[in-house]
Order: structure tokens, then sequence, then C-alpha cells
């Protein structure tokens, strides 16, 4: 049809129709597929564009601050900034930008050029920029800039409360203390919101996630540490480490109706806030995860199971040969090569004389199996259960290997052959001036609103009776005899009374008694009417006269006495006060 | 009575447009206003704003096809060679002394102005082919020769830019024109055929089975070449010729695209391939397309639109824009608005005084259509991505302008059109 065609101006209709029946097949493609995708495949399309738009808010991260009791802060979250910069978005001069930058970062401007040349985008320059100097950077309104917002946590206490608050890792995670054991507890609940997001994955600027200062909305963890307490307690520990050289040492003050710690101090510390300069040992609070054999200080334990288990009364008289054997192992008192033997002495002198010999005596008064049975109620195969981490169960020996083996209870009777740690036996003296009730010690006091009302309390155990109000009663009264007249003496506070008892232990090293020593002294504090435990260990003090009197009666004293003043405590003893300087024998 | 208007005054000082198009104008203005309204919605996020530039140009342009409409059609006819050579000295201005947008050179800064040259080209050219073809029909091969003669220059500046997109709008307007200037359809096919034989050739057929194919076609196109061309046995030779070498052509010319483009190109037969580089485009549109569903999210409204999921969007992918935020009974509203525009510049072609004005209508006709329907097929997957804007409704000044100024020439054919062909 078509070589043969005239030269034809005129339009044929045909073409005119071709055209418009080309127009109205191509429109009617388009409309199909705008049916198919919009009709047919609308709600999936929709969803997905859902699905790519909202995102649920990522878990803040936000943790509540902690205080002491006294509402002293020991941990904070503030916001820090990390930089990065991406040169191919930049649009001024590199050098321009680096000398701009590096007095805000301290960074010289040569080192920040090396930087930017080392990748087009995402190129990490400083870390935890403070809020101050990010609102510099954010002022230069330089493009290719990116300011990331984190939380650092911050330890305004530094090493004072390490051992107890532990620390936060760079992904805001507690690592160890009770950032890391009361994780959950410490994090703000994270409200989970369906929020928009840009296609550059941000949020929309309103929806933000806020600062965490606001999203804890003034509620914050308070501690039943008291800073001054535990400031003191560690200075006087430390002081005392000096002394004796002590590899080191922990202090305990626990308030014994309670359970709640009043102060906890373990040295050597570490600074939460560079905790990854430290020695990783030391997240490990010594007094909570590290056995020692108790030694000395657990007689008046001994002497309450004694007494509750009927084997002895207050003026049952046993005697002192200074030295015995048993089961073919000699046992001797430790001033056995001075004193000799003391001959018969009441309970009270046993305690105040700390005398071994007559200990083994008291405590063959009950069989091994009930000896046995009892230290397991005690809770000595187990682990506190404080709020802390890193606890280590005490450890007995195998029950057929103690009851069998007579040597087993006999060293037990003065507190060697098993181990416990610091706080285990704060936590059974505890019972003792608690009237015999065991309570569960622990740091976190609750969270707390900023109108300083609880809202949350960590469950605690309900106290459980161990002893009778009449035995504790007995041997507390006992421990007071201890510091009246014998090892303790040098406890004694003018004004006031206390009960207390020395520990001297050797160190068994690899299964044999090695010369080191590990000395201690716990005292029981106010004597008529305890309400504090408080404990002082030193491990490893070198020197002749380091013994538990010599090392750690000072520390306990000097805390004793801090307590008095930040309690208020008033002398059950006034009269002793007008002679500051009379020697503690004479009153009474 | 009062109401009864006196005839005369009515036309008073418009009467020198009493033969426009004013439904056509109607029509253009209703979709540059569209136009304004979502470069606005899709710049909200960017807190920029060009809808205001978008109209302005647009009211710019009316004013310029206004007077145009009243400029006879035998100055266009006579000034074309003029038009011609300007068009061309500035494609190669672009080539000499262009800024470059993404690996490709398209703009001419002039004062604050970006000024794309090949926009102007595709008018140019309608006018240069509508006055080749006024004088020598299009049913002889003097007159498809002088046409391409006339036409290979600004195409090959505008491909080496490289440019794509408006390359093929060239080839749409030519062969169109040529189709309304009775070539003969055999022709155009023959014309259309190295395309097709380098598509062929490309296919990733197994067994070679392409090659198979494309001998086949090659093979048919001589024989058809043969039979309409009034050369005989050299025709013949010739068909076979062009095939072969439309395919070597197509093999070199992909080897000579930018990676861009390739990947740009064939992304739209599988997006999912690479949802987060070349096919998140491709998907985004999609999604946003689809989720505005029958009734749309309502102007303003559109998350995929608001939230910026969609690069570019106020220029080449208006569309998805439009269609989120208005659903398919808003899509298929600017679809009639352009198919009225169509078929108002088809009317004008058909009731023309004289071929010249016919084969101007027809030519923007070609122009806005093709790019309409590519566009949007390739916002809704149907077509390759092309860098080719939305006519009217796409921001770029330099398009809009354009269009305007063929709309002028074509309302100048309506204006003068004899009283009894309408």
């Amino acid at each position: 049809m078509t070589t043969a065609r005239p030269q034809n101006r005129s339009l044929s209709p045909l073409r005119v129709g071709l055209i418009f029946g080309f127009l109205l097949l191509v429109m009617g493609g388009v409309v199909a597929r705008l049916v198919y995708l919009q009709v047919v495949q609308g709600k999936t399309l929709a969803a997905r564009a859902q699905q790519q738009q909202r995102r649920y808010t990522p878990p803040t991260l936000a943790r509540y601050p902690i205080t002491d009791r006294r509402e002293t802060v020991v941990a904070l979250d503030r916001p820090v900034f990390t930089l990065f910069v991406h040169p191919i978005q930049f649009k001024v001069e590199r050098p321009a930008i680096a000398r701009a930058l590096a007095p805000l970062l301290k960074q010289s401007p040569e080192q920040l050029l090396a930087k930017f040349s080392t990748y087009p985008t995402g190129v990490p320059i400083a870390y935890d920029i403070d809020e101050e100097t990010a609102a510099k950077i954010r002022a230069l309104n330089y493009d290719g800039l990116e300011l990331n917002q984190a939380w650092q946590r911050i330890y305004p206490q530094q090493e004072l409360m390490a051992g107890i608050v532990g620390y936060v890792d760079r992904e805001h995670q507690g690592q160890a203390g009770i950032e890391f054991s009361q994780n959950q507890f410490l994090q703000v609940p994270s409200s989970r919101q369906l929020l928009s997001m840009n296609a550059l994955g941000q949020w929309l600027p309103a929806l933000a996630p806020a600062d965490p200062r606001a999203l804890s909305q003034g509620y914050h963890v308070r501690l039943t540490i008291d800073s001054r307490l535990q400031q003191t307690a560690r200075q006087a520990l430390q002081q005392q480490l000096r002394k004796f050289n002590a590899k080191r040492g922990t202090v305990i003050v626990l308030e014994v109706k309670s359970g709640a710690l009043r102060a906890l101090v373990s040295e050597p510390s570490y600074d939460p806030n560079h905790y990854y300069r430290a020695d990783p040992a030391l997240f490990r609070n010594w007094a909570v995860s590290d056995l020692y054999e108790p030694g000395s200080t657990f007689k008046p334990i001994n002497t309450a199971i004694a007494l509750e288990l009927n084997a002895i009364t207050p003026d049952t008289v046993l005697p002192d040969e200074g030295r015995i054997t048993v089961g073919g192992w000699p046992i001797q008192n430790s001033d056995f090569s001075q004193r000799g033997g003391r001959g018969a002495l009441n309970i009270a002198q046993i305690l105040a004389y700390s005398s071994n010999v007559a200990m083994v005596h008291m405590m063959n008064r009950i069989s091994a199996r009930h000896y046995y049975r009892y230290l397991h109620r005690l809770g000595l195969t187990e682990k506190v259960g404080s709020d802390l981490p890193f606890e280590t169960a005490a450890q007995l020996k195998p029950p057929e290997q103690f009851i069998n083996y007579p040597i087993e209870p006999a060293t037990t009777a003065f507190g060697q052959g098993f181990s416990l740690t610091p706080l285990h036996l704060v936590q059974l003296l505890g019972a003792i001036a608690n009237g015999g009730e065991l309570v569960t010690p622990h740091v976190i006091d609750g969270l707390y609103d900023e109108n300083g009302q609880l809202q949350k309390r960590l469950e605690q155990p309900p106290p459980r009776r161990v002893f009778s109000q009449r035995t504790s009663q007995a041997v507390v009264k006992m421990l007071g005899e201890v510091v009246r007249f014998g090892t303790g003496k040098p406890a004694h506070i003018p004004g006031y009374r206390l009960g207390g008892k020395t520990g001297t232990a050797q160190k068994a090293i690899g299964g044999t008694y090695s010369n080191l020593r590990i000395t201690s002294f716990v005292a029981v504090f106010p004597l008529e009417q305890p309400q504090y435990v408080i404990l002082a260990v030193v491990d490893e003090p070198k020197g002749d006269d380091a013994y538990g009197s010599t090392v750690a009666i000072p520390i306990v004293r000097a805390v004793t006495e801090s307590l008095i003043t930040i309690e208020g405590i008033p002398p059950s003893h006034p009269e002793e006060l007008r002679r500051p300087a009379a020697p503690a024998s004479v009153s009474q | 009575m009062a109401w009864r208007v006196p005839r005369r005054w009515t036309f008073g000082w418009f009467y020198p447009w009493r033969g426009v198009d004013w439904l056509l104008l109607g029509a253009v203005w209703a979709t540059t206003v569209i136009g304004a309204v979502f470069i606005h919605s899709s710049q909200l996020h960017l807190e920029e704003n060009d809808s205001l530039q978008h109209l302005l140009v647009g009211g710019m342009g009316t004013i310029l096809a206004l007077i145009l409409a009243r400029v006879p059609e035998s100055v266009f006819m006579g000034s074309h060679w003029a038009i011609y050579g300007l068009s061309c000295a500035l494609l190669l201005a672009v080539d000499l002394v262009g800024v470059e947008a993404k690996g490709a050179e398209r703009w001419l800064a002039i004062g604050g102005f970006n000024l794309q040259p090949s926009e102007f080209a595709k008018i140019s050219l309608i006018l240069t082919q509508a006055a080749l073809l006024h004088r020598i029909s299009g049913h002889s091969l003097k007159g498809i020769l002088s046409v391409f003669a006339a036409t290979a220059p600004p195409f090959f500046l505008i491909l080496t830019q490289p440019d794509l997109g408006t390359s093929l709008v060239f080839i749409a307007i030519t062969l169109t024109m040529l189709y309304w200037a009775n070539t003969p359809g055999s022709w155009i096919v023959l014309m259309l055929s190295p395309l097709v034989a380098a598509i062929l050739v490309a296919l990733p057929l197994p067994y070679q089975l392409n090659l198979v194919i494309w001998l086949a076609w090659t093979l048919a196109m001589a024989v058809v070449a043969w039979r309409s061309l009034p050369l005989g046995w050299v025709g013949g030779l010739g068909g076979l010729v062009l095939n072969l070498g439309g395919a070597g052509l197509g093999q070199v010319l992909w080897s000579v695209l930018k990676d861009y483009q390739k990947t740009r190109i064939l992304m739209f037969l599988d997006p999912d391939k690479d949802p987060l580089g070349a096919g998140y485009h491709l998907i985004q549109s999609r999604i946003a397309i689809g989720a505005g569903g029958l009734w749309g999210r309502g102007i303003f409204q559109g998350t995929q639109t608001q939230l910026g999921f969609i690069p570019e969007q106020h220029t080449d992918f208006i569309f998805s824009a439009i269609a989120e935020e208005t659903g398919f009974i808003g899509s298929l509203v600017l679809l009639c608005l352009f198919w009225l525009i169509g078929l108002r510049l088809l009317q004008i072609a058909n009731s023309a005084g004289h071929d010249f004005g016919s084969l101007l209508a027809i030519g923007l006709f070609a122009m806005i259509l093709f790019q309409v329907v590519v566009n949007i097929g390739m916002t809704i997957g149907l077509l390759p991505v092309t860098g080719m804007p939305l006519p009217l409704v796409s921001y770029g000044r330099s398009a809009m302008l354009a269009t305007y100024l063929g709309l002028g020439m074509v309302l100048s054919v309506a204006n003068h059109r004899p009283r009894s062909r309408y």
C-alpha cells in the first residue's frame, strides 16, 4: 500500500485514528498498571511503607542516678558526643576545618587532616565530647560534621564507691558492682514507642529520645551507704594498710536490724571513670567474693551455738591447758609460749583471752553432727545473697570429713579449717547483735522519686531466727567483756560501750599454714542496744606487732567514732567524758 | 438588556486571540498548578520551595505563548534556520563550557539561571522538521534524508552530553512527524529496525537464540526494504546493512554508556536485586504510589513523600508524590488532563490551515505525550529510568519555558486557522 502512494498532503483519517488509538493504548497500559499498584497491591505497599517509616524506639540505655543515703550523688548519666566527619560533604577547605576544630578537640590540625584523608565518609574524630564543646562544634555550622549523642556515666566519688557501685562499659551496661548485679533495676524502663523515621533513618526531631535526666524524672536509686562514714573508714583503713605494708583490707559497717550496709570499703580500689586503666582483679570486691579463715572472730558464733544447744551456760567453766592434742594434732593458744595454760576459765574469759584450747573443749561438748548441722543452718555452705555481684559461697569441709575426723570440729572451734567472706562474717555477727535474727546485708535502699518518696524496693528475704534472744544477749555481753579487759581493750571509746572480738589467723596457702596473717576485729555497737556491727580485716600486714588488736582495732575505733558523730549517738556513760584522759579501765 | 454584552465589546481587546484554543490552554494551566502544589509537597521535608519559581516560569511562559499566538506562522517558517542555528550553537556551548550534573554536561550557567539547551532544542527540532516536511513530502527519500540531515547534528550533540532521555524524545518526535507527513509505515518500521536489531542481539537468551532471532529479523527487514523502497535490490541490501550495522552500533554504544546509565536502564526489570543501590529509587517510588491507594493519603500527608524516601522527587519522580497523596483518582485526573492536552493538539493538527501548522502541533503532541508516558512509565516500574521530566509538572525551568514556547507556536496555528475548519 505504500510504494504506489501519491504525494498527498491531506491527512488520511486512518493516520489520525492510528495515532489516537496508539495514545489510548499507551494511556490504557499506564492506567492498568496504576490499578494494579494502587488498587490491587495498595494495602501491601502501604504496609511496606509503614514498615520502613515507623520503628520502635531503641532502648534508651538511660540509667537512674545513684545517691548515697544522704543524697550525695554517686553515679550520674551525662550526655556526651562522638564527632564523625564526612570529608566528601565538606564545603569548606579541609585545613580551615582542621584549624577550627583543633583547639576544641585538643588535637593538632595536622592530626585532624591525617584523619580526614583516611576515608571519604564516617571518620570518627573524637569521643566523649562534653555538651559545651559539642555546642561550639555545632556553632561552626560546617557541612560534613556529625555529632552523635551517647550517654556517659560519671562517678563523682571516684575510688570511694567503686567496690559497691562498679562501672558501666561503653555500651552503658554494668560490668561490676551493683551496676552489674542490679543492671535491670538501674535502667530507666524505656517506653517503647512507635515513631516515624525519615529516609535517612533519623527520628523526626520532635520525637527524638530525650535526655536521660528527663527520662528518669528525678527518680534515683538510693544506697544505704553513708559516704561520709565510707570516707572515714577508707582513710582509717588506708592508714593501717600503709603502716603495716599490708596487701589489702576491708571495712564493713552493718546496720543489724535491717541489714543495710552503712559502709563497705575494700582497698585497693579503682576509679570507675577510668575503669579501663584498672587491674581487672579489682572489679570483684574481695569483701564479697574472696574467702578467708576468720580465726578468733568466729569464736562468738561458736559460743552462741554451744549456748543454743545447751552444751554450756554463761557460767560454765572450762579448762585451758594452753596446749592439747586432738586426733594426733597439737592445738595451742596463740600466747602459749608466753603465758602457758590459763587454768579454769568461764565463757566470757575464754573469749576475752581468745583461748583456742578452751574453745575446743567447749565445742567438744556437742556432737560433730549437730555442730555441722548448725553451721549449715547458719548458711556456711551458701552465698550471703546480698545485692552485690560475684559472691562466693562459704566453704566447710564435707560433712563426712567434719563428722569423722575430730580435728575438723576442733579447728572450726577457733575459726580455722573453713572459710567465708568478710561480708558473711558480718552477717553472722549481725544476727547475734540483732537478738538472734539473721538479716541479709544489702547496699541498695530503693528507688526514690524527686520528693524522696520510696517508689520501689528490691525484695529482701525475711529475717530468719538462728539464735534465741537470750543466747544472743549473753554473747553480746561477753563481747563487752572482751573490750573491757580482754584482747579488745584498745577499742574502748570513752563514754560509750562496745563489744568486740579480735582475730589473728594464719593464712593457709596451698593447704599448709604459712607465716602470713590475716588480722581482724569485729565490733558490736552500742553494747546496751546493739545497732551496728563493724568489721575491719587487714590481709597480710607485715611486722612483729601485726595482730588484730594493733592492726584492725584502730580502724574500727575510728569508724565507730565517726558513726557516733554522724548518727548523733548519745554516750551511755557521759561521766567518762568529763575526764577526757581517763584510762578505760577506771570506769564502772 | 444589560447582561447582553455587545459582541464587538466582548471581543474587544482579546479579539486578536479569538481563535486560540482556550480549553488547551486551561488544561496546560491546570497541569502547571498541580505541578506547583506537588513540587511544594515533595520539598517540604527539605525546607526548600521551588513551587513559586515553577508558577513564575508558567506565568512568563503564558505571556510569551500569548504573544507568539499573534505571530503569523510565516514568521516561524521564515526563521526556522536561524532558530536551528542558535539551538545547535547552544548545544555546542554546553559541550564546551557546560555545568556538569551527575556525570552529564547539561547546563549553561547564565546569570542565576541554569539554561538547559537540550530542552529548547526539542522545540527547535519540531520547528525545523515541520518546515522541511512542509516543503518536501515525507513520502520521498529526499524528504526523509533532509529531515535526518537536519536532525543528526543536535541529536548527536545531545547523545554525547550524554542525555539519553532527550535523545529518545528526538527519535519519538521525528518518527511521529514523519508518520504525520505521510511517510509509509514500512519505512518507519525500517527506521526503527536497527534499534530492534540492537536489542535483539543483546538479549540474554540461551543457546545463542538471540543471534538466530536477530538474523531472522535482519533478513525480514531486508525483504521489507527491497519491497518498499523505490531502489530495488539496492534497497534490500541497504536494509540488511542497516540491521547489521544497528546491532554493531548498539554493542558499541552500550559499551560507551556510563555505568550509572546501564544500571539505571536495566534495574527496572528487577529493582529488588539492589534495593539500597540502583533499585532504591524504583522500589521507593513504587511503594509510594501503591501506598496512595484509591483515594490517596491527602495532599502534604504522603509519608513516603514527606519523610523524604524518594530522592529528586520534585523533578523526575514528581508523579510518585501525586500518586501517593491523591491516589488512583488523582493520578487518573492528571492522566485525563494530559489526555485532553493530547486530544486538543491532535485536533489542532487535524484542523490546521496548512501542513506546517499541522506538523508543529503533532510535533508538540509527540514531545509532550512521549515524555508523559516514559516518565510515568518509569515511576510505576513499566519502563527503564531515563532522566526525563514530566512535562509542565516536574520542576525544571528550561523544560517548562520550552514547552510554553512550543505551545505558543501551536496556539498561533490555532489562531490562524481558517474559521470554517473548527
